[in-house]
């Protein structure tokens, strides 16, 4: 199978840089996809968090229904759904329902989700996680195969240990964007090991998520990005390891400062053919979706569509 | 007066069948089109369908959902979101789905109100507590709230039940009341905003509905089971529920 390209994650943020209305960033998100679909994409890509203050979306399926009524061909994915806080009967019975009128092009990405506020919302461990998950999996796992038509599910990992219980069950990997291309071939080293293990012939369509900004005057383009990135790095690094009781505000932001500074390494800027190059790399890991996040605040819009249009030419490269 | 087509069960239901029923509520004069979502019977997604309705169709779109079943800030969420994708035309039908149990239902309606309201939640009953304030998750803030909210400044919400103390529950709460329809029987009493519901067959007759409002204003859901029923009750009811004594000869059939 051909190497495809998604966009996303999509989140439809307030952010404190450009706090849009959220009447009009789901207005804007809409009009992504229809630009996703005239540029020949894959699929798009949606992520939940709960109860942050800049409104980062907390209801994927939603947001999915509504991008189904729109595009006609797109598929529509989440990345990633937080399986443990959910009651997988609801999940299940939303997917089934999306998934039949959205005529076969709903996909699930579900993970563990780690901050401890969005657990204590819906009252469950954080600790739990993990048993949580291993019960809910199967459960997901059956339901989607048994939808008519089937729902595609993958797991989110960031970890080898994440990754072995997918492979466990058979079940496609969705590979978080901070780890590197080492880190990536290790894991996937990991995952096959335990499908051998388990007795399991391993699925190879796996997908990983990747920031990916296209563009022909990187030095402009990175001067505008910084910032976002920055609030997104800081936002998802706090999140992982939160501030401790008792540490300064200044000691911890010099503590988040290091990870910020590794996760931007990670990165891919560059023209079509740069892009189109490196992106070559996660298919000869083992990728054959990527999904290319290039809004990681709210840019521009001018600015988000010129990546969007470079990223198609990368997607006509790439798909030749 | 206003004038709604379904529920239709989201069970089985196709893209085609529902874009369908939908076309054909906004050229039969509808102000709503409604799906019902059934977690016990494996359709859930209600706001998800609603909210891809709404891009097909530019009227209102509601949907029936499962109360009790799941955390009530799922379904808060789900709201908000639908109602943002469709730019503000999201309503709601609450339906019980586990009969019996009204302490927990209670509960689940009076958190889905307090989140909608943009309110920072504490909540500590006996079947709930928002946050949980689990000494394991740490670092939690004591309190939390809704965010995104709707994009309506309130969602129009009925609660179906024919229950006095649901009646009691959605008058303290801003909701409306839905019932079921039986010849002779009133709309439901108007409750804050929103007028008393009710959910029609598909051959009920304008001078019932009239009747069933009285002197007051009345929310018809009228069920449909094909477009040719939608296109002949939006016919038949939405001139006599717009107009006082309506001229009948504009429906009438035309003269030989």
């Amino acid at each position: 199978m051909s190497l495809r390209l998604g966009l996303g994650i999509f989140g439809m943020q307030s952010v404190p840089q450009r706090p849009d209305h959220h009447a009009k960033l789901y207005r804007d998100v809409l009009e992504d996809a229809e630009i996703a679909e005239a540029l020949g994409f894959d699929s798009i890509w949606l992520s939940e968090h709960h109860f942050w203050f800049d409104g980062y979306c907390p209801a994927d399926i939603a947001v999915a229904g509504a991008i189904l009524g729109r595009t006609e061909r797109l598929g529509v994915g989440t990345a990633v759904m937080l399986l443990p806080m959910h009651s997988v009967q609801k999940v299940a019975g939303d997917a089934a329902t999306i998934g039949r009128l959205g005529e076969g092009r709903l996909s699930l990405g579900v993970a563990l989700g780690y901050r401890d506020a969005e657990f204590d919302g819906f009252g469950v461990r954080r600790k739990d996680r993990g048993k949580l998950m291993d019960v809910a999996l199967p459960l997901l796992a059956a339901s989607c195969a048994a939808s008519n038509p089937r729902v595609p599910l993958y797991v989110g990992v960031a970890t080898a240990v994440a990754a072995q219980r997918a492979a466990r069950l058979g079940l496609p990997l969705f590979a978080d964007s901070t780890m590197n291309p080492m880190e990536l071939g290790e894991m996937l080293e990991a995952y096959n090991a335990a499908a051998a293990a388990a007795g399991v012939d391993p699925p190879r369509n796996h997908a990983v998520q990747r920031d990916v900004f296209v563009t022909d005057d990187r030095e402009r383009d990175w001067a505008m990005l910084l910032p976002e990135l920055r609030y997104m790095r800081r936002q998802y690094g706090g999140w992982s390891f939160p501030q401790q009781a008792g540490e300064s505000v200044q000691a911890y932001l010099g503590r988040l400062e290091a990870d910020i500074e590794a996760k931007l390494k990670n990165l891919i800027i560059g023209d079509a053919t740069v892009v189109a190059a490196r992106l070559r790399e996660f298919e000869a890991l083992g990728f054959d979706l990527i999904v290319c996040r290039s809004q990681f605040g709210n840019l521009p819009r001018e600015s988000l569509h010129r990546a969007f249009a470079g990223l198609g030419r990368v997607n006509e490269e790439l798909s030749r | 007066m206003r004038l709604g087509l379904g529920p239709i069960s989201l069970r089985g239901a196709t893209r085609e069948s529902l874009a369908g029923m939908a076309a054909q509520a906004v050229a039969s004069s509808f102000d709503s089109m409604w799906v019902a979502e059934s977690h016990e019977d494996g359709a859930g997604g209600g706001l998800a369908a609603a909210a891809l309705l709404a891009q097909a169709v530019p009227i209102r779109l509601g949907a029936v959902v499962d109360v009790g079943l799941y955390h009530p800030l799922f379904l808060a969420e789900d709201i908000a979101i639908a109602d943002l994708t469709s730019e503000g035309r999201i309503e709601v039908i609450l339906r019980m789905a586990t009969a019996g149990q009204r302490d927990l239902l209670e509960e689940h309606i009076e958190v889905l109100a307090l989140a909608l309201s943009g309110a920072h939640i504490k909540w500590t009953g006996k079947h709930l507590r928002v946050p949980a304030g689990i000494q394991a998750n740490q670092p939690a803030p004591r309190r939390l709230a809704l965010n995104p909210r709707p994009a309506q400044p309130a969602v129009p919400i009925w609660i179906e039940s024919s229950e006095t103390w649901v009646e009691e529950l959605s008058r303290r709460l801003g909701f409306g009341v839905a019932a079921r329809w039986w010849p002779g029987a009133p709309a439901p009493a108007a409750t804050g905003r929103w007028p008393g519901m009710l959910l029609c067959p598909t051959e009920v007759q304008p001078d019932d509905l009239l009747n069933a409002a009285g002197e007051g204003a009345g929310y018809f859901v009228v069920a449909a089971r094909n477009p040719q029923e939608a296109a002949l009750a939006g016919r038949r009811l939405a001139g006599p529920l717009r107009m006082p004594e309506f001229p009948e000869w504009i429906n009438a059939d035309q003269p030989i």
